[in-house]
């Protein structure tokens, strides 16, 4: 009986000793956040949302930014999962990062809210002047928010057409349309199907209806009258086109087809590889993906070919964009690091970064650089969406604080719209009034805007 | 110093890393959350005070609101009653004596110990229509099952149907609830030639209701927070086919920066929580029968 008291005893003190070993170990946590391979710098904490092989690529920046100079050191976090509440609670704290790359949906709202340091505060006049001439239109627009630049390009995103010359060939379509309405048409030849009728290739799967909107001159804002502007035959045009498709090849067909199919933005998950796509809207990025994992695929790129009447070049541009807090406490280290990596300090070095990513410069100076033309002349699909990028026509998402609730709502009811429980003009009323709701409520609540 | 204080001070030492965590991390932003919801809080900037406003809106104009609370209300309504009478019939079926009982027991009991992130992850497989369990046992025998998550007549009856395989961990509280009705009822019972529905109408359920009844209320709270599942399997939909009450306010606090709302939407939430619990302790007098 002792004894076992004994032996309980000695567990007991095991235990709390396992414990507080645990807790005071000095060699655990604390060890790798300090553990700096430049501790003599000045410390730049930047996070980003890339993961897998996209990370490699930043990871390859950031090192080639710290032995480029030597008076900052940038250490890289990747936060790929609730990257943006993570960041607010940091803000929130008074710790949040000195830099961090964001999508730009969230710059409306956050440089509302009063969390992100404008760059004309950071920028040398002369700086602000290269910017403003060498940069592409999309990108001013996208990153400003009441007439201020939060956000800073690193890199840009437009979509296009890719597809398999090949599946276009074996239909007896010698070109690819000009049109969209002969694309829509020629699709339908492309679809492969069983015997019981299922999908087995779509022929074409088109972008959102924001995505696709410019291309009939629609779009979800007037940049002109600076308001938003959903309620328009453009728009209804659009839904219109894209419910008519899905009808035509199956609501039920198609959403089989797809849930079968890896949706993976990573590695070699995309379903065009896979040639379950005969053409597929998507971005920039495919092609180096392609490049890495389907070496051998055969397969082309164009611009989305406007319907009749509609404008050519058109789009929905976006992308990732680096943003520096309000609260941060190294904001001249931040900026440094942007400016490199935008190539606002040197675009030929720059360049190389976005030849690694297979990104879409923020301006001429970094993709007329010989090692981007070399790297469009090696992929040359890739040069669709370098020619896209730089046109007039490509349009920003709303400037607006609540544009992350327009673009759900706005898919939502595309959703429903696809799937036939809504007409095309229902879906245009919806998103109307569903925004002109919040917009009141906001208003009510008294948000600015 | 008394003894007697000399020992609840210790007791309270003894306890006050969990006190110290409830009030700062439970009670204080329960507290907090009152006031927030009385304001316009974008988490960015410091609180404003708007009255109702958030409740008014709640109320008068957010459709999303109404349909959300509408949807959870109707998947409590469901899931809740089923969930029990498949508790309490895994029950009955594992109290039976034969040979290997306690193997079956432990099979049953099993899925509600797998974590719910991984039992999700495991259903979007298993309920994919193209290449999914489910539908490939169901077209085995000649029948094309439905888009299961992607249909938005599908998706609601879909969680509902996840939702019984977590059904064990209720199922062991049955099994003990069982085991503690007095087995001279049964025989007795049997001494008056009552049949064997008769002793599950008359005496097994009866004497189960505390146990039902606190299951009841377990999962009535519950299912009025249910959000995990939606949050990974659907994220809402198809359109809001699953845009439960508690997903709508985690979109509205974290997704929109609308905190003073989600404040709102939260103590609606608890105060129908609270009356619905309150009206079924006052019901309990009418159908739940304690032995004492």
């Amino acid at each position: 009986m002792r004894l076992r008291q004994v032996a309980r005893t000695c567990i007991l003190i095991l235990g709390i000793v396992c414990v507080a070993w645990i807790f005071c170990n000095p060699s655990t946590t604390a060890k790798e956040v300090s553990g700096r391979k430049y501790p003599g710098r000045i410390p730049v904490r930047f996070w980003h949302m890339w993961s897998a092989e996209w990370k490699e690529v930043v990871d390859r920046i950031v090192d080639k930014y710290n032995k480029s100079q030597h008076k900052y050191e940038v250490i890289a976090l990747s936060v790929p999962g609730g990257a943006d509440t993570k960041f607010i609670l940091g803000a929130m704290g008074g710790d949040p990062p000195d830099v961090m790359a964001q999508w730009n949906a969230v710059i409306p709202t956050w440089a509302e809210g009063n969390m992100l340091t404008p760059f004309e505060d950071l920028m040398s006049p002369s700086e602000r002047a290269k910017f403003e001439r060498e940069s592409y239109p999309i990108v001013r627009r996208v990153g400003q928010y009441k007439g201020k630049t939060y956000g800073f390009p690193i890199g840009l995103q437009v979509k296009g057409v890719f597809y398999l010359p090949k599946a276009f060939a074996d239909a007896g379509i010698r070109e690819f349309p000009r049109t969209w309405e002969e694309l829509i048409a020629d699709s339908n030849r492309m679809t492969l199907r069983d015997s019981k009728g299922n999908i087995k290739r779509l022929g074409f799967l088109p972008g959102s209806w924001p995505e696709t909107a410019p291309l009939f001159g629609g779009g979800m804002y007037n940049f002109r009258s600076d308001r938003l502007d959903i309620s328009n035959t453009r728009n209804l045009a659009t839904i219109q086109s894209l419910v008519a498709l899905r009808r035509r090849d199956g609501f039920d067909q198609i959403q089989r087809f797809q849930s079968g199919l890896n949706t993976s933005s990573y590695g070699g998950g995309w379903p065009f590889m896979s040639g379950a796509y005969a053409a597929a809207v998507d971005g920039p990025w495919r092609v180096e993906q392609i490049a890495k994992y389907a070496p051998n695929l055969e397969y082309a790129t164009a611009l989305i070919p406007p319907p009749v009447g509609g404008i050519a070049g058109a789009g929905l541009g976006g992308g990732n964009f680096m943003i520096v807090p309000r609260s941060a406490r190294q904001k001249e280290g931040a900026w440094d690091f942007v400016k490199y990596w935008s190539g606002l300090t040197d675009p030929l070095t720059a360049a190389q970064f976005y030849v690694w990513g297979g990104w879409l410069p923020p301006s001429d100076a970094v993709a007329h650089a010989p090692i981007y033309q070399e790297y469009i002349r090696k992929h040359p699909q890739f040069g669709t969406f370098v020619r896209a990028i730089s046109s007039p026509n490509i349009q920003a998402q709303p400037p607006v604080a609540y544009q992350v609730f327009v673009n759900d709502t706005a898919g939502k009811i595309e959703d429903q719209a696809l799937r036939g429980e809504i007409s095309p003009e229902q879906a245009v009323d919806r998103l109307q009034s569903s925004v002109g709701r919040e917009i009141a409520r906001r208003k009510r609540l008294g948000y600015d805007e | 110093m008394t003894t007697r204080t000399r020992r609840d001070l210790l007791g309270l030492a003894f306890i006050s890393p969990w006190l110290i965590g409830f009030l700062a991390f439970t009670a204080w932003p329960f507290l907090r959350s009152i006031q927030l919801s009385f304001t316009r809080y974008d988490i960015l900037r410091s609180p404003k005070w708007v009255g109702l406003a958030n409740y008014q809106s709640l109320l008068a104009d957010d459709e999303t609101f109404r349909h959300a609370t509408w949807l959870t209300l109707k998947f409590a309504a469901i899931s809740v009653p089923l969930a029990i009478v498949a508790g309490v019939a895994l029950a009955l079926l594992l109290n039976a004596n034969i040979k290997g009982i306690s193997v079956y027991r432990t099979l049953f009991f099993l899925p509600s110990i797998v974590p719910t992130v991984a039992t999700t992850a495991i259903f979007v497989w298993i309920l994919n229509p193209q290449i999914g369990l489910v539908n490939s046992l169901l077209g085995a025998v000649g029948i094309q099952g439905p888009a299961w998550l992607t249909d938005p007549n599908w998706a609601l009856w879909s969680l509902m149907m996840m939702g019984l395989w977590g059904v064990g961990n209720s199922m062991v509280i049955y099994l003990a609830g069982l085991k503690d009705i007095p087995a001279y009822l049964y025989e007795a019972s049997i001494v008056d030639g009552a049949s064997p529905v008769q002793r599950l109408f008359k005496i097994t359920l009866p004497m189960l209701t505390p146990v039902i009844f606190f299951n009841l209320v377990m999962g009535v709270i519950g299912a009025l927070q249910y959000f995990t599942q939606a949050y990974i399997m659907t994220s809402g939909g198809p359109g809001d086919s699953t845009r439960f009450y508690a997903l709508y306010l985690f979109d509205r606090a974290w997704r929109y920066s609308d905190m003073g709302y989600a404040s709102a939407m939260a103590w609606l939430l608890f105060l129908a929580v609270a009356a619905l619990t309150f009206g079924l302790f006052k019901t309990q007098k009418r159908w739940v029968h304690y032995a004492s």
